[in-house]
């Protein structure tokens, strides 16, 4: 069986809240996910990523627009007529069922032959690593081992599409680690389809082919990992996609094709020669380890004051204080440390740095 | 994510739901029939004469001044039952969970509350007569007193506190284990005393739980028919048993319907006040987190001992009847010929088959469809969003609530005449018991529900299974244990209850607890306590194996005896 896409097509979903009445959870959402890629939801709560997911499942229904899965309109069809598999965050296994009959159940509906079943099971927890469970029930065994046994249920129909609702956010941090990777060798090795939806952007970082940024109830921005790193969209995005800081500069001219900005009389080239007008300001978007530290008398830099230092082994953080603004940045290997109230002066690239258009200001 | 849903929505969900729609309709059928149909009956009869509304009936009852009277000491009986068996419970609670006593014994305490529990209501009643009748083992065997007098409001005060108080017990347990002890430790480091940190923390705080069980007993009280009808008398007439008199004595059906909406205005207004207000109030709070651990030390050592005996005396007083009433059943005649027999239990076993086999008929037929009716409308209320659930949940529990008598004697008046006649038939009593008494099975579902997570449902329907195969693969196997509860509550019940059944009895199906009742009033007391051990007996075996039947499923927090009895 080849993978289908998935597309959305304008859907919205609307919640009463107590309070402010009705908000909508998801607003005018489309996006397509490409056959055999993993894509993933990735926001705060609350940004519409659950919803999102839930509606492409067919738990919840859009107020408006439409699901496909493959070619076929699934919008008006119940979760149990979608073929899907669905993979929850607190592992919603059958309490009263054992292993191997919470993984043959998808199959049983199916009314398929005991001996199929028995085959199929059997294939799919060796696949999961977890032989000889069968005869075991979902409490006697750890968390992991039970997220294991809701993937396998979940893969064991040969679903057209997997979708996980933030399946490891109940496991321990090293757990965490190691299971994503078997989720993504798994995906890959099925090439099924899979949406991923998750509050954690390393864990998104790490598994996706491509991540969808939700805030707010609508798409922020989406892209492979690096793009958004490298290019985020918007401060929401650059500062929820790894850590950032954000420094107004003022616009001085252009040279070259490039635009000279200046931060603090410090004068810096934006290589990107976007519709920038000829003044007003920009916002940089500086992640803590493209700036160098060095000794306050070192020329050319922003003078500062470290504020905080927190040593963590294979890197050190700083705060440093430049004017009002707390400056992260992070130093690998340095081969100078400064201590705390120590000045400092910071250097940023000559160029490269990915901006922003400036704030109201 | 809130899932507050528009009612267009609901209400689109429903009709795309076949399944749940039919089951919908039917349950309103049902509930309509059963329910509303003949409490409508019943107010109609009272308000309307020719077809215009009057309050001349009313008018009319109220004027006689038996049934005045009877109103009132209702009312007083209730006040006193209440008081008296909240004072008795809260005895049995704060001994059994912050006295520190010996596990054992507050195992001894559990047993001697699940007595009266599980027995049909007027057994105390009986043992009264036997101890202090005018051939009472107490009185004239022991005392030699003659002509002493044991029918009044004293002895029928005495016998509903002792058969009732284990509701009390109940109630206030929970609420006093729920008390940290560490708020106790905070007081007396503040320098309080023990009889000081319980006035002023512990009896406060159990303030809301002690309301709650006196309201719970009053209502039970106000309800109850059979003691006073055993030991009231004349002299102190009560609602139901005027009630019953007026229909059975005077063959009066309006008059009858009209004393019974006389006690349902008191029994509504206890309902809603225990339901709405003291039903919600609690300062126990469980916060998941645990304060350090400390021991209880509510009480001194050295007074532990004298709880400890106050409630063994009265639990020995308890089973001293039970033990009274074997032993009636087993001798010629209390009081004059103690000789061994079995004569009584020959008696019950051919005279008495006859209301033995239609009870068990009854009772086996209504407890699968009472337990089924229970965890589908309890499946439905706690699960399924569709338009008039809250309606549905309220009407569910009218019969439950309401005083056996009003639904009797609606019953009675509903399904005499046309369009639907039921009187006569096995069907009424089984209908009765039903709609009475799966109360308890739909609250233990709902509850159980509640601790369901909706992913385990999504995770079936994901898995391409649909509404009707994921209720039966995966919610009935997990709410099997409230359906047990459910099912042990409706045959318990048919063994046990006669306020509402009394008047739906017929040549063609009788009760045990009706031949009880007739044999008490034609002074058979052996074969009386003869079919009173046997029920006892039953009802014991059931609840074993229901105990059984829930430690075979794997039920891990047993929805225990407590709720299948807290009805």
């Amino acid at each position: 069986m080849s993978a289908v896409g998935i597309r959305l097509g304008g859907i919205s979903k609307q919640f009463a809240h107590r309070v402010k009445g009705l908000v909508y959870a998801v607003r005018d959402v489309s996006l397509a996910v490409q056959p055999g890629e993993l894509l993933t939801l990735l926001g705060p709560s609350g940004c519409g990523k659950t919803t999102t997911l839930r509606m492409i499942a067919g738990f919840e229904r859009p107020d408006a627009g439409r699901v496909w899965i493959g070619e076929q309109d699934v919008t008006d069809l119940m979760a149990n007529q979608r073929n899907i598999g669905f993979v929850f965050q607190n592992y919603a296994l059958f309490p009263h069922l054992t292993i191997f009959e919470n993984v043959a159940y998808g199959l049983r509906v199916k009314r398929m032959t005991e001996a199929e079943i028995g085959r199929a099971v059997e294939e799919v927890l060796r696949l999961v690593g977890l032989k000889g469970y069968d005869r075991q029930f979902p409490n006697q065994l750890s968390g992991g081992e039970q997220q294991r046994v809701a993937l396998a249920r979940a893969i064991v129909i040969r679903p057209r599409v997997l979708l996980f609702d933030e399946p490891l956010s109940n496991l321990d941090a090293k757990l965490r680690v190691h299971m994503r990777r078997e989720i993504q060798q798994l995906q890959k090795q099925l090439s099924i389809t899979a949406v991923y939806v998750t509050h954690d952007q390393e864990e998104a970082m790490a598994i996706s082919d491509r991540i969808v940024v939700m805030h707010q109830g609508v798409i922020a921005q989406e892209g492979t990992a690096e793009e958004l790193y490298r290019h985020p969209a918007s401060e929401f995005v650059a500062q929820f996609i790894g850590r950032t800081n954000l420094l107004t500069a003022t616009i001085v001219g252009s040279e070259n094709g490039r635009t000279a900005v200046e931060v603090a009389g410090h004068r810096m080239y934006l290589s990107t020669p976007l519709g920038v007008k000829p003044t007003g300001t920009v916002r940089l978007v500086l992640r803590p380890e493209v700036i160098e530290l060095k000794a306050a008398d070192a020329a050319g830099g922003l003078p500062g004051t470290v504020a905080a230092r927190m040593f963590l082994g294979e890197k050190i953080e700083y705060h440093v204080r430049v004017g009002e603004q707390l400056i992260q940045v992070t130093s690998y290997n340095p081969q100078q440390t400064h201590a705390i109230n120590a000045a400092v002066s910071l250097h940023l690239p000559p160029d490269g740095i990915p901006f922003l258009p400036g704030s109201a200001s | 994510m809130t899932d507050t849903r528009t009612p267009q929505r609901t209400l689109r969900r429903f009709l795309r739901d076949p399944a749940l729609t039919a089951t919908v309709t039917l349950l309103w059928a049902l509930l309509g029939l059963f329910v509303l149909f003949p409490l409508a009956w019943l107010l109609l009869r009272t308000f309307t004469e020719g077809g215009s509304f009057t309050l001349a009936n009313l008018a009319a009852i109220l004027k006689d001044p038996s049934n005045r009277q009877a109103f009132w000491n209702s009312l007083w009986l209730a006040t006193l039952v209440g008081a008296a068996g909240t004072a008795l419970g809260f005895l049995f609670a704060f001994s059994a969970v912050r006295a520190n006593l010996p596990p054992r014994w507050v195992t001894v305490l559990d047993a001697a509350c699940l007595l009266p529990l599980i027995s049909p209501p007027f057994t105390t009643a009986i043992a009264m007569i036997f101890s202090f009748g005018p051939r009472g083992l107490i009185t004239y065997q022991l005392l030699g007193l003659k002509g002493f007098t044991v029918y009044g409001l004293g002895s029928t005060l005495f016998s509903e506190t002792l058969t009732f108080f284990p509701i009390a017990y109940l109630t206030l347990k929970p609420i006093l284990s729920g008390i940290d002890p560490n708020v106790e430790d905070m007081a007396f480091s503040l320098g309080s005393s023990r009889w000081h940190v319980f006035r002023t923390v512990t009896l406060p705080l159990a303030v809301p739980g002690l309301a709650n069980a006196f309201l719970l007993l009053f209502a039970a009280s106000l309800a109850d028919f059979a003691t006073p009808l055993i030991l009231a008398g004349n002299s102190f007439p009560v609602l139901p048993t005027q009630a019953y008199l007026q229909i059975t004595g005077l063959f009066d059906l309006k008059g009858g319907a009209v004393l019974s909406f006389v006690l349902l205005v008191p029994a509504m207004a206890v309902y809603l006040l225990q339901r709405y207000w003291v039903g919600r109030k609690s300062y126990v709070t469980i916060t998941g987190k645990a304060g350090a651990q400390t021991a209880v030390k509510s009480v001194a050592p050295w007074a532990r001992y004298p709880l400890l005996a106050l409630c063994l005396l009265v639990s020995a007083g308890i089973l001293y009847f039970y033990v009274l009433l074997f032993y009636a059943s087993v001798i010629k005649a209390l009081g004059a010929n103690h000789a061994w027999t079995l004569a009584h239990y020959r008696i019950i076993f051919t005279e008495g088959m006859k209301a033995i086999q239609d009870t068990l008929i009854i009772a086996v037929a209504g407890m699968p469809l009472g337990g089924l009716f229970g965890i589908v409308v309890g499946y439905l209320v706690a699960k399924k969003p569709f338009p008039g659930r809250q309606a549905m949940e309220i009407v569910s529990m009218i019969n439950y609530s309401l005083p056996g008598t009003i639904v009797g004697i609606a019953y009675l008046m509903a399904f005499n005449d046309p369009p639907i006649v039921l009187t006569g038939t096995a069907l009424i009593i089984v209908a009765c018991f039903v709609f009475r008494y799966s109360p308890t099975g739909i609250r233990a579902t709902v509850a159980t529900l509640q601790q369901i997570d909706p992913s385990i449902e999504e995770a079936s329907q994901s898995l391409g299974a649909g509404t009707v195969t994921t209720f039966r693969r995966i919610t009935l196997p997990l709410i099997l244990p409230a359906f047990f509860a459910g099912l042990g509550v409706v045959f318990i019940r048919s063994m046990t209850a006669i306020s509402a059944t009394i008047f739906l009895v017929s040549i063609n199906w009788t009760l045990i607890t009706v031949r009880i009742l007739e044999n008490m009033t034609e002074l058979s007391l052996g074969p009386a306590a003869a079919f009173s051990v046997l029920v006892v007996v039953l009802v014991f075996i059931v609840v074993a194996l229901i105990g059984m039947a829930l430690r075979r499923f794997r039920s891990t927090d047993a929805v225990a005896v407590t709720s299948i009895l807290g009805g």
